[in-house]
């Protein structure tokens, strides 16, 4: 009998069996391979998140271009801010753009359109990190060799930044510009747009390390024309998904975040304030007007937060206010005016949209003459040097121009060093403050598993290597 | 066994000799062990049918063919006897209740009864009448309270709501948390499933737990198998302990009816405190479309109508008033256009809970022969909850099962339910949809009567349907922002419709007297369509309209074949071998569907709402298999010493290799050693020892990365593919083909003693577990490319004692007097993480999760900055400020729990009383935080006169004598004011600005689980007069006391519902407390 028994007993151990299930556990939900050209429809949508979202608007607080209304965006805007605010945006950075980005270009290693749109993308993704976050890792991203990346310096992420452009470059400029790519939801893969975007993006990586005459120089190739600028233009078709992010964070959370009360609303583009902008050859009450945002009821915005207004990423007015301040450092006052009154002239003109604003408003922008900023005129009502009023003209303008996008927290960052007399004064949201930011906390997913992250945590108001 | 199989042999036999002999009268009365006379006790004849059964005074005659000479004396839940009758002509027959007899049986996991006393693993067993008793419409809420280590967390008081089981401890991190159920031997769902219209943390509905299908008068007993050991046959679904379910057999003799119908009323047992001293508004100023109520003080309103502006209004369809815009207030006159003194949190309240209640009317049938056997259950509950519309459950099943004998070789046992479940829920949680979110927030001095009506524009157009709430007090837009409570109750519905079948069969042969052979198959097979209707008008992205609807269907099938040898290897020394094999498939497949932004303004439910730009659909399937070879020895020394060794050698769909878990167990009845024999104190001892490894399967398809279609999303915004001609991304999960089940390996040491006679019982168990090769999503470096990987990484332990004390104070013919208890205690501990920071088990701004050196689940969030001592690090005003780096800040895991009852009966009355209680541990008070931000909450509406110079946390300056609205507090630096400033920045609300460490609040909790009171008619006059057997009345008060320092909710609920995370409370919906009267009739 103990024979059966063990008979019986060997032969129900047999019975479980692992061979049966092979394949099985395939999933049938989801892929497990497809095109690569699949992809670039999501880093796309996941850069304008990287730049026009969550951390842009956290940014937009802090420099009095929004104003933090309530809950977590108030205390978001009072310099209250952890690492959690940053996962999201670190995860798209690295996890659907950078890695993504290095799928697209393994899996078509010989499609050149593709290529170089990636690396713009990758870059202009990877400039913003570089910009809020200081070192990130960059030379051992989204490489499987790499399971824990470490940290390169702010310096050497933006000299591979412009060494990505450069290569992106090399792969578009011998891309026909009747190139078609279905999958690009912004220029449909024109190369030539895309390489003046690739100029430009060199242009404001070479603003932010202080290279005033290669941002020139790579800004003589950039965007040349408004419909050249690389915007975020919402089809705003279905009910959520595919609107103005503003207009979706209004719908979704009314009362957080409002223009009333903020510095660039009140003190500099409303008529009545003391100092504001408005002179015999400006008036800023078209752009008051475009830039508000109520707040509270999503369908009621009709400007910026519009749930169909575009959303700049970069901008031919950026490009034109680079060869402004590059051109009046390093060429001299005269090229700074003309690039400057460019700009004007393009206000001048809808305001740079493709029409009249639905919100409505006075649009004056005349050319401003050298005189304008001689000492007792019009934009220099000190004693300042003609250069410095112009200069302090540009860099408030760049405030103005690029509201909706981080560059006016850059640039606040790196004039605050040498330069501060030249830029915008912008007070803390709260009266206990003592300092501006001067970066983002570090995401902390990536706090979290990666051991290289910089210890001690920098804190809000260490300032970045550039800005040191 | 092989006693048994001889009997009935020879009783075959002895039928054919005796077939010749005489007929013979015999009479008697049959009793129950007490001495009362039962009436309606059937008595046949072994073997014919021949029946009769017993008068009013339990007396009986019936004819005895000359054959036979065995009567079958029985009687609905009294264990059946037969009687040889020899020479005797009357007999006085006394039949012992059934519940008593089954104490002392263990149903083992492979569904075998066998005595308790020989097992060597701790287990505790759950009385049916006790689940019955509770007055809970849900099985798993009835266990609350009645057996050590076993916990059960409610999500809410929501009718129909799921609840949460857990055996010793939290035994995986991510993985499967529930204990497995096993339903007359076979495995059946037990699955609170969120799918796509739903989520479990924030906008949604609470789920079922598919357990509570199950009809709590049909069950027999539930067995509750804690350890590893008990259990390691299950393999890798064992982990989490295993519930084994055996539903009501039929008995034999005349037809059995019972029937019972019980009426609750139930009612909310906890309010959040709320002000009506200030109304909306901010800075001390009235503003009617401000987000808090940190307005003027209403007394100080002039009083009478508000001062009205502008042509555009708002006209009510409820009350057909015209509300008009309402200045807001200025420095010179902070009231503006406020001028009524009018407070509505009351009414508001009241709109919308009032007293729920259900009706349930359970009916059964049994009977038979000793051949075939039949149990008929049929029942109807049907619940309204406490608010006032579209909460309710309904529960309408029926099951039957039937055993038959086929000859002397084989029986068949049928078991099968049919049950259909429908249920509206009402939409709570963090959710701007949600009822609470909505109510909560409402400013005092607003009305919500109004919900809903039209809006007239400046120009006269009319909007119709438009909802009108606090921050629309116009409806001048179709975003109300926060859900007006009464647009949540009445117009948003989510409903689910669930039918679901369970059936287990089991043929028996046994060709040798020492072997059975046992094929046993299972099917649980459930529908559950659910339909969620947001019409226009709800608040958040369902503003433009949202019909979603879900179709979820689940299929488990099972099959085992056993065989069970026993053998008497010597006098002392008996064996049994069991041997077996099972297959198990288990498969859901999901289809959803949702259509938004609806071309109109109606409520028809229907995809026709919507084009097809607006139609989303999302399918999936989970399939998932295993199969299973398995076999366990029991040896019995002397009939003291136990030993049982098992093995179960698995493979699964989800894993790679085959995986083996081995358990062992003693028993050593130390009692029957003569040393004892003499002994008057203690009755019964028993030592046991047991070691098992049990697993827990991966989920399914992770061997390798896949793409998904990308939605953006940082902060509460999306950008979706599907809108931009689609496209996809590479998962961020890394794909993982080398996967292994998680392993708990458990010791156990306890003990089961019996003192005077055994009056007194105490079972006392420690246990120790180790889970190695926990599976979880280990966080990657976003910057390597992943966020994170599937894989077995982390190691947990437990580490508790348990122990369950019964004593019958008296034990006598009219009176009996019992108190029980049970305490158990778990320490968990996460070892290691393998370098992942921290595991988030919920998602929200507090989120539970697993920290290394920490219980699993513990509170993380954003915390105070401290210096290197625990002190605060002050601002310059004496605040504390936010630490940038976030930490754990409390844990919800009890140090104790207990259970204490006492039980009586005196002749016809009988009462129950329970008390729960469980110590330590914390909870988020996630509401109260909100609410002191908003204002509305009942801390942050007090003036107080100060007597000191104090600033808020602005540094402004507030000299004594200064009335001001607000609470003084000291962080070591002096005191402070705590002002709207304060409560509006770090000092309340949500999110990662706000210390929410502040608001974790000790989770003790005691309370009165239950208390009944009855009254069984029964006396030979009532039967004469009726025709009943018996009557019972019955009165049960569920949850009546409370006793907690948290303020505002019954810390038994759980923001995530059924979920490994817990401890959270956000907006949930509230508990409740019932007054529950049953009738209960035997025919």
């Amino acid at each position: 009998m103990k024979k059966i028994f063990i008979i019986a007993v060997l032969a129900s151990l047999m019975v479980s069996c692992s061979k049966v299930y092979e394949g099985q556990n395939v999933d049938p939900n989801n892929p497990t391979s497809v095109n690569a050209e699949t992809l670039l429809r999501g880093i796309e949508l996941a850069n304008i998140t990287v730049q026009v979202s969550h951390i842009q608007r956290i940014t937009g607080m802090w420099m009095g271009q929004y104003k933090g209304a309530a809950l977590l965006y108030k205390s978001l805007g009072e310099y209250s801010i952890s690492g959690e605010e940053s996962n999201d945006t670190w995860t798209y950075i690295y996890q659907s753009i950078a890695k993504q980005a290095s799928v697209i270009r393994e899996k078509l290693p010989s499609n050149k359109s593709y290529s170089g749109i990636t690396k713009i993308i990758e870059a202009n993704a990877l400039g913003t990190a570089a910009a809020l976050y200081g070192d990130i890792p960059f030379s051992e991203r989204a490489n499987d060799a790499f399971p824990v990346p470490k940290f390169d310096k702010q310096v050497d992420v933006y000299a591979g930044i412009q060494k990505l452009l450069d290569e992106a470059i090399v792969d578009l400029t011998p891309v026909s510009a009747s190139a078609v790519i279905s999958n690009d939801i912004f220029f449909a893969g024109k190369s030539t747009t895309w390489l003046r975007i690739a100029y430009t993006l060199k242009a404001r990586y070479f603003m932010e390390t202080r290279d005033y005459a290669k941002a020139y120089a790579a800004a003589l190739n950039g965007i040349n024309a408004l419909t050249l600028s690389w915007k975020f233009f919402p089809p705003a078709l279905v009910a959520d998904g595919d609107f103005n992010l503003l207009n979706t964070l209004i719908d979704q959370r009314g009362g957080y975040l409002a223009t009333a009360g903020s510095y660039m609303h009140e003190n500099l583009l409303k008529a009545a304030a003391v100092g504001n902008r408005n002179n015999t050859k400006t008036n800023e009450d078209a752009r008051l007007k475009y830039y508000k945002i109520t707040g509270t009821a999503a369908s009621t915005e009709l400007g910026v937060a519009a749930k169909n207004a575009p959303m700049p990423l970069v901008t031919y007015e950026e490009n034109l206010l680079i060869l402004a301040e590059a051109g009046l450092r390093t060429v001299g006052f005269a090229e700074g005016l003309l690039q400057l009154n460019k700009l004007r002239a393009v206000l001048k003109s809808n305001l740079g949209l493709a029409a009249a604003p639905a919100t409505g408003g006075t649009i004056l922008y005349e050319p401003y003459v050298a005189a304008d900023f001689n000492p007792g005129g019009i934009e220099n009502k000190g004693s300042l040097t003609a250069d410095k009023a112009l200069m302090k003209e540009i860099i408030e303008e760049r405030y103005v121009s690029l509201y909706g996008t981080i560059i006016p927290f850059n640039d606040a960052r790196r004039l605050r060093k040498t330069e501060n007399d030249v830029n915008v004064p912008i007070p803390f949201t709260t009266p206990t403050a003592t300092q501006h930011p001067e970066r983002v906390i570090y995401a902390q997913n990536e706090i979290n598993a990666n051991p290289n992250t910089p210890k001690p945590l920098p804190d809000l108001y260490l300032k970045t290597q550039v800005n040191q | 066994m092989i006693k048994r199989f001889l009997f009935s042999f020879l009783l075959v036999l002895g039928c054919g000799f005796l077939s010749f002999a005489q007929q013979k009268e015999i009479s008697g009365t049959v009793s129950g062990d007490d001495g009362t006379p039962l009436a309606g006790a059937t008595i046949t004849v072994k073997g014919s049918k021949i029946a009769t059964s017993t008068g009013s005074n339990g007396t009986f005659k019936i004819n005895l063919p000359g054959k036979s000479d065995i009567i079958v004396i029985s009687f609905t839940n009294y264990i059946s006897k037969e009687i040889v009758v020899g020479n005797l002509t009357t007999f006085n027959i006394s039949l012992k209740p059934a519940a008593a007899e089954l104490e002392n049986v263990v149903v083992t996991v492979l569904g075998f009864q066998e005595k308790a006393d020989k097992f060597g693993t701790a287990s505790s067993k759950i009385g049916a009448p006790e689940v019955v008793r509770s007055g809970e419409t849900g099985l798993l809420q009835g266990m609350a309270g009645k057996a050590s280590g076993v916990s059960i967390t409610r999500s809410t008081g929501d009718p129909g709501a799921g609840a949460n089981i857990r055996i010793r401890g939290a035994n995986t991190i991510t993985g499967a948390s529930e204990p497995l159920i096993i339903l007359d031997g076979v495995p059946i769902s037990n699955s609170e499933i969120h799918g796509n219209g739903s989520s479990s943390t924030g906008t949604g509905v609470v789920q079922q737990s598919r357990l509570n299908d199950i009809n709590a008068n049909d069950i027999e007993s539930i067995q509750v198998l804690k350890g590893a050991s008990a259990s390691a046959l299950w393999g890798s679904r064992a982990a989490n302990g295993v519930l084994v379910i055996t539903t009501k057999k039929g008995k034999a003799g005349g037809l059995n009816i019972s029937f019972s119908s019980s009426y609750s009323v139930d009612e909310i047992n906890r309010k959040h405190p709320m002000q009506q001293i200030f109304g909306q508004g901010s800075a001390g100023r009235y503003s009617a479309i401000a987000t808090n109520s940190w307005g003027d003080k209403i007394s100080e309103r002039t009083g009478g109508e508000d001062v009205v502006s502008g042509t555009a209004y708002f006209q009510g369809y409820q009350t057909g008033n015209k509300y008009y815009a309402v200045a807001p207030g200025t420095a010179a006159n902070v009231h503006g256009g406020k001028n009524s003194k009018n407070t509505f949190a009351d009414k508001n309240f009241d709109a919308v809970f009032g007293k729920g209640h259900f009706w349930q009317n359970s009916l059964s049938l049994s009977g038979g022969n000793d051949k075939s056997k039949f149990f008929l259950g049929l029942e109807n509950l049907s619940q309204s909850g406490i608010m006032r519309a579209n909460s309710n459950y309904i529960r309408n099943s029926v099951r039957f099962n039937s055993d038959h004998n086929f000859g002397k070789y084989i029986k068949f046992s049928n078991k099968a339910a049919f049950i259909n479940v429908k249920s509206d829920r009402i939409q709570n949680n963090s959710n701007t949809a949600g009822l609470y979110l909505g109510l909560l927030r409402t400013a005092p001095d607003f009305d919500n009567s109004d919900y809903i009506g039209s809006y007239f524009d400046a120009n006269g157009v009319e909007f119709r349907n438009r909802h009108r709430s606090y921050r629309r007090y116009l409806g001048d837009n179709v975003q109300p922002t926060f859900n007006n409570p009464l647009w949540t109750i009445f117009n948003q519905t989510a409903n689910s419709n669930v039918n679901r079948f369970l059936l287990s069969s089991e043929v028996t042969s046994n060709p040798f007297p020492w072997l059975d052979l046992i094929l046993r198959s299972g099917i649980d097979a459930s529908n559950d369509g659910r339909v969620y209707f947001f019409p226009v008008g709800s608040a958040g992205e369902r503003s433009v309209g949202s019909y979603r609807n879900e179709k979820i269907g689940e299929i488990e099938k099972n099959i085992d074949l056993i065989a069970r040898a026993t053998s008497a290897l010597s006098e002392d020394l008996k064996g049994t071998l069991i041997v077996g094999a099972n297959a198990n498939d288990r498969r859901r497949e999901i289809l959803y569907a949702e259509a938004k932004n609806f071309l109109d303004n109606i409520n028809l439910q229907n995809f026709i709402l919507s084009s097809d730009a607006n139609t989303n659909v999302i399918n999936s399937l989970l399939h998932r298999s295993s199969n299973r070879g398995y076999t366990t020895a029991n040896l019995e020394y002397k009939d003291q010493l136990f030993v049982n060794v098992s093995g179960a050698l698995e493979a699964a769909s989800t894993i790679s290799n085959n995986f083996f878990y081995p358990s062992a167990d003693v028993a050593w009845q130390f009692s029957k050693l003569p040393a004892f024999k003499n002994e008057k104190f203690l009755s019964f001892g028993k030592i046991r020892l047991a070691w098992g490894k049990v697993g827990v399967q991966p989920t399914a398809y992770n061997f390798v990365t896949t793409y998904e279609t990308g939605v953006y999303n940082a902060y509460d915004e999306g950008l979706a593919t599907t809108n931009f001609g689609g496209g996809y991304r590479l998962d961020n999960v890394k794909g993982n083909n080398n996967l292994k089940p998680e392993v708990k390996t458990e010791w156990e040491v306890g003990t089961d003693l019996r003192f005077l006679n055994n009056k007194l019982s105490l079972s006392m168990s420690y246990y120790q577990n180790k889970t190695t090769d926990i599976l979880l999503n280990v966080g990657l470096p976003p910057s390597s490319g992943f966020t994170s990987q599937y894989s077995n990484a982390a190691n947990m332990e437990n580490k508790g004692f348990e122990a369950d004390l019964k004593y019958d104070l008296v034990k006598k013919k009219d009176l009996n007097l019992q108190v029980f208890s049970n305490f158990s205690r778990n320490r968990n501990k996460v070892i290691s993480l393998s370098g992942t920071g921290t595991i988030d088990l919920t998602s929200q701004s507090v989120s539970s999760r697993a920290v290394e050196g920490y219980q699993l689940g513990v509170l993380w969030g954003p915390r105070a900055l401290r210096d290197d001592k625990g002190n605060f690090i002050l601002d310059a005003n004496g605040f504390p400020n936010v630490d940038n780096e976030q930490g754990v800040i409390g844990d919800p895991n009890p140090d104790w729990r207990g259970g204490a009852g006492f039980s009586a009966s005196y002749k016809s009355l009988d009462f129950n009383i329970l008390f729960e209680t469980a110590q330590g541990g914390d909870i988020s008070q996630g509401t109260k935080s909100v609410l002191y931000n908003f204002g509305t909450h009942e801390d942050v509406g007090k003036e107080i006169t100060l007597t000191e110079t104090l600033k808020n946390v602005n540094g402004v300056s507030f000299p004594a004598g200064t009335k001001v609205r607000g609470n003084i507090g000291n962080y070591g630096k002096g005191n402070v004011l705590l002002d709207e400033a304060w409560y509006t920045s770090r000092g309340a609300g949500l999110g990662a600005a706000a210390i929410r460490e502040f608001f974790i609040g000790d989770a003790s909790w005691t309370r009165l689980r239950e208390v009944s009171l009855g009254y069984t008619l029964s006396t030979p006059s009532f039967k004469k007069a009726t025709k009943f057997s018996s009557m019972r009345f019955s009165l049960t008060g569920r949850n009546l006391f409370l006793w907690t320092d948290i303020v505002g909710f019954d810390p038994e609920v759980n923001q995530s519902g059924v979920n490994n995370g817990f401890g959270q409370e956000y907006f949930t919906n509230p508990s409740t407390r019932s007054w529950l009267f049953t009738v209960k009739l035997n025919f």
